[in-house]
């Protein structure tokens, strides 16, 4: 018998402009010890899903239609008072934001102890007992002494895990886990996903698992479900879906996740548009406008779910199929740089950079109570119209030194030398100068956009603080700009909320353009945004860089984007370079066991390898930036790790070329060096 | 904790020193000079130098200060020449009126001004939240006096309930055997802070209700009741705490005009008869004394802050 069963469920949202029908007639059932994979884009339904299960829809939300079997009970019919004993308590839920969903003024002991008080009527002490039992099996590392911290004193790995707590602390029979992992960072999404595996088959429970990442699923989940504006577009095996999906949306899903084994040079596949508005769906099949394969029939019927296997049901009148190319023909055309003629001259130069930030206390008596090392003497240099890519974990002072790049923070020592000038002793007027050549791009489309300017304003101050042409010309940049990004020049008219989150990184991309800068530091440009649109950013960054002949500075937590983007690859590690080389060298050969554990944690949307992985690619959490550990910084973390590693700091070796690691270990050999010394791990 | 209450006093500690600073120089500041100001414009020039040399005045101004400041650490706030008795006598006679007055208003305002509060962002745009938010704008914009005379008018000249005016007697055992004449000082001083909290309060939680925790603490399955009590009433009295601590001149002005109106025996009716009459060392001593209130009103809120909120302790 299924644990879940929801049959035809209809769930809206009453605003202003219409009722909004988030989820709209989806069915599906969940298995006992079963883990159900929910994917689409934002704002197809995944998550107004799962919260019609648990009854915690938002105000104005409610079921229209269907029936939530659950238990011998229908969910979508039952009173408060029945529900509340299933949430927590025989169904338990996992949000995305470990940082903002844990109370920040109760003690996380108080708030595991709560749930099992609730449901289990149990004394204080009891509950308490539980809680520590709880933290134990989530594994938080000295589970008693923790009872006592607050949320704030935790990473959001550790957090996440006391979320998974509180959900897990009633033993239910079914846990919606939704996007659990996309706040953390791939290391530690690695260590979460395992440990909910692990839970699911200890306490034999049910698992919704939504998510947008079609790697979190390839690894996890046993059937998927592709939601696609409220609606379910297809169901099968994983592996199945993941081989020969059906729909032409799975497949173009599959196709615009920048992967790590395919061709660098091949363009990535976009899905063009974005999902529709779900208060005035189109006619027929909602998908068909963004659909290469549709037809009239598309946009005159509706495809009911279906096929000839039952098993593998798709809702499209023309399926893809293995035979069937997934992606339209242009996307193999590579696209190339400017003809290089010899080899590239250096433009910039990180020359010994430090940065260190004072840590002070006190308001009004301030006093230095210690320094966070974000960046300890980098030195990496960065050829004319290539791309440099910085990897690592959240932590790892990647973002500080594409600060000072652009001069937006100063060096504590080391120069930063462009076109042999240094750019951190340089203030005032020659500063102004040098910043029409340094541009930045922010990883947040929402934040890095003045509210209140139009998109024109925005675009134009650059122009205006450096002075550069008549308001005419500035005006007929602006629409160059513009239409160069891929967007309308009667945009300038509007403000930044009337676009979409891919739109507004591209007026990101156009405002960072505008002085015809000479370097772009692009920090996460592609993190806040769903793959679909990612893709298109990417492309549209690689084809900015062949036409104008730009230097990217691309800073990212994703290596495959980085893959995708860059041709040198630097991988930071607690304000060191601990790796650097050429794309090929750091993802093919690489020698330092924290490249090769990052490579490992990265979720591959294919079901094989990612079941085939074994164990935590990188285990614990990055230590405190105010006190990093002696020796090699990554030893506490590094399965190699043996005395000579606390007690000296090994320098970056080479191994071939420019191919340099810092380790004593490494997992290549070194150049000029002819014995192995570094042990393969797993 | 210790340390961060400790640094809060030293801090507290250093304005009121700036405080008594400029007191002192707003002393010399007076028209005329002080002894002018207190014996007299008819006084001779040997009668204002024999004053003078009398009260210190003659010596240099930083002696006159480190004297002036011994004096206030002794508790010896000045001497009032045209009540012919010290400061303090005044001020400590008074000042547990004004203490009754002040704190009973403010605990029964936040008693008030929370729950509903509460209650206005869990029913928000239903009609009840309309009604308390217009109810609080009438009280917010209406003027102390306005609104103490209409409560006058209403429950001592038409309905005859109650007292007019505040209890007569000056002790505060006096005082607390009229509770009567307590009440509608107490209610115009009440009504006018629940007004101002209840606003900050109401969209403290719905600002509260909005957060991820609380979605957390649903999906506990908790009643709402529990909800709202454990969750959502701390981390909503938050920005209050500091509310209360930065409201704590104004309430104190709102308690003079109420002192005033309603002829009730306090601090801020000495300090209202002193302006008026020019008996300037009462001005000053009070000054002083609304200084150090304020002060201390601000180290209890941000205690409270840090009781309130875990993450500010370990700063």
């Amino acid at each position: 018998m299924s644990v879940l069963e929801i049959d035809g469920l209809r769930t809206f949202i009453k605003q202003r402009a219409g009722v909004v029908r988030a989820v709209d007639g989806v069915s599906f059932a969940i298995e006992p010890g079963e883990t159900i994979g929910l994917v689409g884009e934002s704002g197809c339904g995944k998550t107004m899903t799962g919260l019609s299960i648990m009854g915690l829809l938002p105000n104005r939300g409610f079921i229209a239609d269907g029936a939530i079997r659950f238990g011998g009970a229908d969910l979508a019919t039952v009173n408060e008072a029945a529900m509340r004993k299933v949430r927590g308590n025989e169904i338990g839920i996992v949000f995305q934001d470990p940082m903002t969903s844990l109370n920040p003024t109760m003690t996380i002991g108080h708030q595991i102890a709560e749930v099992v008080s609730e449901h289990r009527g149990v004394s204080k002490a009891a509950a308490m007992a539980r809680a520590e039992e709880v933290l134990a099996l989530v594994g938080m590392p000295r589970p008693a002494e923790r009872l006592e911290y607050y949320p704030h004193q935790l990473s959001g790995g550790l957090r996440q895990r006391v979320m998974i707590g509180i959900a897990l602390a009633c033993e239910p029979r079914l846990l919606i886990a939704d996007e659990p992992t996309t706040a953390l960072d791939v290391t530690i999404q690695d260590q979460i996903l395992a440990l909910l595996d692990e839970l699911k088959q200890r306490l034999g429970m049910a698992v919704l698992l939504i998510t947008h990442d079609m790697g979190v699923i390839a690894g996890r989940a046993d059937r998927v479900l592709v939601m696609y504006a409220g609606k379910i577009v297809e169901q099968a095996v994983t592996g199945q879906l993941f081989h020969r999906a059906r729909h032409p949306y799975t497949g173009a899903l599959l196709a615009s996740i920048p992967r790590l084994d395919q061709p660098v040079k091949q363009r990535l596949y976009a899905i063009p548009g974005v999902p529709p508005d779900l208060a005035n769906p189109p006619a027929g099949c909602r998908f068909a406008p963004r659909c290469r394969f549709a037809t009239d029939e598309c946009t005159g019927s509706e495809p009911a779910l279906g096929g000839p296997d039952p098993a593998h049901p798709y809702a499209c009148f023309h399926p893809i199929g293995p035979g069937s190319a997934l992606t339209p023909a242009e996307v193999t055309e590579g696209h190339d740089r400017p003809g290089g003629s010899g080899a590239p001259s250096d433009l910039l130069a990180l020359d010994h950079i430090v940065k260190e930030f004072p840590v002070t206390r006190g308001g009004l008596l301030r006093r230095a109570v210690g320094t966070v090392k974000a960046v300890s003497d980098v030195t990496l240099t960065i050829r004319r119209g290539e791309t440099l890519g910085l990897v690592g974990e959240s932590g790892c002072g990647k973002t500080t030194i594409g600060r000072m790049i652009v001069a937006l923070e100063r060096p504590t020592s080391g120069r930063v030398l462009f076109e042999g000038q240094d750019v951190g002793g340089l203030s005032g007027a020659p500063l102004r100068q040098v910043r029409k050549d340094l541009q930045i791009m922010f990883q947040d489309p929402y934040a890095s956009l003045d509210p209140r300017m139009r998109v024109g304003s925005i675009l134009r101050e650059p122009l205006q603080i450096q002075g550069l042409g008549s308001a005419a010309e500035q005006r007929a940049r602006i629409a160059d700009l513009l239409r160069e990004v891929g967007l309308s020049p009667r945009s300038s008219a509007l403000y930044p909320h009337e676009f979409s989150g891919g739109q507004r990184q591209r007026i990101g991309l156009a405002r960072a353009l505008a002085l015809s800068p000479k370097i772009i530091v692009a920090d996460e440009p592609v993190s806040a945004l769903d793959v679909s649109i990612r893709s298109q950013i990417l492309n549209l960054m690689r084809r900015l860089q062949a036409a104008h002949g730009l230097t990217y500075v691309v800073i990212s937590h994703d290596l495959s984007v980085i893959r995708y983007l860059a041709d040198q690859v630097g991988v930071m590690y607690l304000g060191k370079i601990v790796e650097v080389g050429s794309r090929t060298d750091v993802y093919e050969r690489p020698a330092h066991p924290y490249t090769l554990g990052l490579l490992n944690t990265i979720p591959v949307p294919d079901p094989e390898v990612e079941r085939a992985k074994q164990g935590v690619a990188v285990a614990g959490e990055i230590p405190s930036a105010m006190d990093p550990p002696s020796g090699c910084r990554f030893r506490t973390r590094c399965p190699l790790a043996r005395d000579i590693c606390a007690a000296e700091e090994p320098v970056l070796r080479s191994f071939g070329g420019e191919h340099q690691a810092a380790c004593h270990f490494p997992l290549q050999t070194p150049a000029g060096e002819s014995d192995v010394s570094g042990v393969p791990v797993r | 904790m210790i340390g961060f209450i400790i640094r809060r006093i030293g801090q507290a500690v250093i304005v009121i020193a700036g405080v008594t600073v400029i007191v002192f120089i707003l002393r010399h500041l007076l028209p005329g000079s002080i002894a002018r100001a207190i014996i007299g414009l008819r006084a001779t020039p040997g009668q204002v130098a024999a004053f003078n040399r009398e009260n210190g005045l003659d010596r240099p101004l930083p002696l006159q200060y480190v004297t002036f400041l011994n004096q206030l650490l002794h508790g010896n706030l000045g001497y009032s020449f045209k009540q012919n008795m010290s400061v303090d006598a005044i001020v400590v006679h008074d000042l547990p009126n004004d203490l009754l007055l002040v704190g009973v208003s403010l605990v029964l305002a936040l008693l008030i001004a929370i729950p509903v509060g509460i209650w206005q962002a869990v029913r928000r745009n239903k009609l009840v939240d309309y009604a308390a938010t217009g109810i609080s704008f009438v009280l917010y914009s209406m003027p102390a006096y306005l609104l103490g005379l209409l409560l006058i008018a209403f429950f001592a000249v038409n309905l005859r309930v109650l007292p007019a005016e505040a209890p007569q007697q000056p002790t505060i055992g006096g005082v607390l055997s009229d509770p009567a004449g307590l009440v509608l000082p107490v209610a115009t001083l009440t009504l006018i802070t629940v007004a101002l909290f209840s606003r900050y309060m109401r969209s403290s939680a719905i600002d509260s209700l909005t957060q991820d925790y609380m979605r957390t603490a649903r999906a506990k399955g908790l009643r709402q009741t529990t909800i709202l009590y454990r969750h959502l009433l701390r981390n909503s009295l938050i920005p209050i705490a500091t509310l209360v601590g930065i409201s704590m001149p104004g309430i104190l002005t709102f308690g003079l005009i109420v002192e005033q109106l309603f002829n009730f025996p306090g601090v801020g009716l000495a300090y209202f008869n002193a302006a008026v009459n020019g008996d300037y060392p009462v001005v000053f001593g009070v000054t002083v004394l609304v200084a150090v209130a304020t002060v201390l009103g601000n180290l209890i809120a941000d205690i409270a802050y840090a009781l309130l909120d875990p993450r500010v302790r370990y700063d």
